[in-house]
């Protein structure tokens, strides 16, 4: 059968992909390599619970706000959403308290209580957000933060809960830093219920015209014909024909697939394949006993000292963690789930790079171990006896991306993005193919938003080409 | 680098990467047509330029650049 759309890996960007070019009356057909489609926002389910992997929060679904309309048009704004707090995130570093409230003005108002003399800095860089441009790629955030706050615990207390992205001071660009955070600060929300609501929601929206949403269909190479991308093979030797194809796998994984292409010249191949990633995360994902805690709306980003942008530069301990409640399923206030996330290098995992998962040995158990014992240390902070509510813990690393969610490295948030060269590390969707387009977190922006804004983009290119003919 | 070293280079480095016969490559030869760049391969000849030598074509300064002559001049002028 042929299809007009056929998406190659069925994370976000695809399913969001699939789902816009599906709701247009085409006929999609998403292949997902593993056996469970979502990528990054699939949910997992151990001791009854369902547990998520990459969804915590998602900023601006109020009308007229940055995700609204793209939510809509997705069709999940009828998802349970729940507005948090109004200080949404709470941040502490060196035992000091500080909250982001939702709107603009109440962001300013908030911590100009605690930073009086840097309101009018506070008001800029609240501007600066909602005017972000291209421009923004080629800026470096953390000078810019540096240049707006005279008073450097500021710079710390702003940055800290921009824990969505890789925050390295040498080569993040102001583009990112501010689309990270600012749709948060206009609403927060989080789902009630796990991230799999919005998977099924966008696959069912797919199959609701005919598309299809195959797992166990890993694609292991593109057939050219005439410039064109023809069909592509999969493991199981099955082939697949149609007219566009959207990749929304790793670039450097996507060249492999392309090998032999005469239309994919070396320069195109070296620059896909040599980007860095962007380091990835430890999380520990707790099951509390009954009754130990109250439910809290909002999030919590703990760090020992003002070095949130510094704290991974060495090892060990943990310097910084963020606290993630689950929204309770019963309607009740009993919280019975939090994450506790931090950002872990991949050269932390090098010790067991060559192991699979469930066989890398009592070292890395130990490893784990001691990691959420540091983590929960820096959480207790905020909940004090944390380490006695707990009944079950669930611990993973960016080996666990790695192997689970094929990102090269564990990566948590795609290739790495630099404003000394942003021409080189922001992509276009496009390849050297004119009917195969790219999608997913490495190719402009991470993060909910960034995927959703270039699914958005990936598909404009598609419907003008079909609007051109 | 001298210009010359500098020249037998990247010519030989822009003809492997593009896949296009090195005789095409003369100084006063339009870049863009020779190498049969658009708006996605150009971005590959940055990172040709960037990764060889350390030198990075800004925004502003890339549409003065129309001739390999002018390339060699860039890098020439911008190596660390």
């Amino acid at each position: 059968m042929n299809y007009n759309v056929l998406i190659i890996g069925s994370g976000l960007g695809g399913l969001e992909c699939g789902a816009l070019l599906a709701k247009r009356g085409l006929k999609v057909l998403v292949l997902e390599g593993s056996n469970q489609p979502g990528g990054c926002m699939q949910s997992f389910r151990r001791g009854g619970m369902h547990y998520d992997t990459g969804l915590h929060y998602v900023g601006g679904l109020a009308p007229g706000q940055t995700m609204h309309h793209a939510f809509a048009e997705l069709g999940l704004l009828d998802l349970p959403w729940q507005r948090m707090d109004d200080a949404f995130d709470h941040v502490i570093i060196g035992g000091r308290h500080f909250a982001f409230h939702q709107g603009y003005e109440a962001f300013v108002k908030g911590l100009a209580k605690d930073f009086p003399h840097q309101r009018e800095a506070l008001q800029s860089y609240v501007q600066r957000l909602q005017n972000i441009t291209a421009d923004d790629m080629d800026v470096c955030a953390y000078d810019y933060l540096r240049q707006t706050f005279s008073d450097e615990l500021l710079v710390n207390v702003v940055s800290a809960a921009a824990m969505k992205t890789e925050l390295r001071r040498e080569s993040l660009p102001l583009f990112n830093f501010a689309h990270t955070c600012s749709s948060y600060i206009e609403s927060s929300w989080r789902l009630k219920g796990d991230g799999n609501l919005l998977v099924n929601k966008l696959i069912s929206t797919i199959e609701e015209v005919g598309g299809e949403v195959k797992t166990n269909s890993k694609v292991v190479r593109l057939v050219e014909a005439d410039g064109r991308i023809a069909s592509i093979i999969c493991a199981d030797g099955q082939s697949y024909e149609a007219e566009y194809f959207i990749s929304d796998i790793h670039p450097a994984e996507l060249c492999h697939l392309l090998e032999g292409c005469q239309a994919v010249r070396k320069a195109f191949r070296r620059r896909m394949t040599s980007g860095e990633n962007t380091c990835g995360m430890f999380t520990a994902q707790f099951k509390l006993k009954p009754g130990a805690l109250r439910y809290f709306a909002h999030n919590v980003f703990v760090y020992d000292k003002p070095n949130v942008w510094t704290m991974t530069e060495d090892n060990d301990p943990v310097k910084g963690v963020m606290i993630s409640a689950r929204v309770p399923e019963d309607d009740s206030d009993e919280l019975r789930q939090i994450d506790l996330l931090t950002p872990m290098p991949w050269h932390e995992c090098k010790p067991w790079i060559e192991t699979k998962v469930g066989r890398r040995g009592d070292d890395y158990k130990a490893f784990c171990q001691k990691k959420t014992e540091q983590c929960v240390a820096l959480a207790e902070q905020y909940i004090p006896n944390l380490h006695e509510m707990v009944e079950q813990c669930y611990t993973s690393t960016p080996l666990t991306y790695r192997d689970y969610l094929g990102s090269p490295e564990g990566g948590a948030f795609g290739l790495r993005k630099d404003y000394r060269a942003s021409m080189l590390t922001f992509h276009s969707v496009g390849t050297p193919f004119p009917n195969l387009l790219l999608t997913g977190q490495s190719i402009i922006l991470p993060g909910i938003e960034g995927v959703t804004m270039t699914a958005f983009e990936t598909c404009s290119k598609i419907i003008h080409d079909i609007a051109r003919q | 680098m001298t210009r010359e070293e500098i020249i037998a280079e990247i010519n030989a480095e822009l003809a492997e990467e593009f896949e296009i016969d090195e005789a095409t490559i003369t100084p006063d030869a339009p870049i863009y047509q020779t190498l049969e760049l658009d708006s996605l391969s150009l971005v590959d000849l940055i990172g040709i330029v960037q990764t060889k030598y350390g030198v990075l074509i800004s925004k502003a300064e890339l549409p003065t650049i129309k001739t390999f002559a002018q390339l060699y001049d860039y890098i020439e002028q911008h190596q660390k």
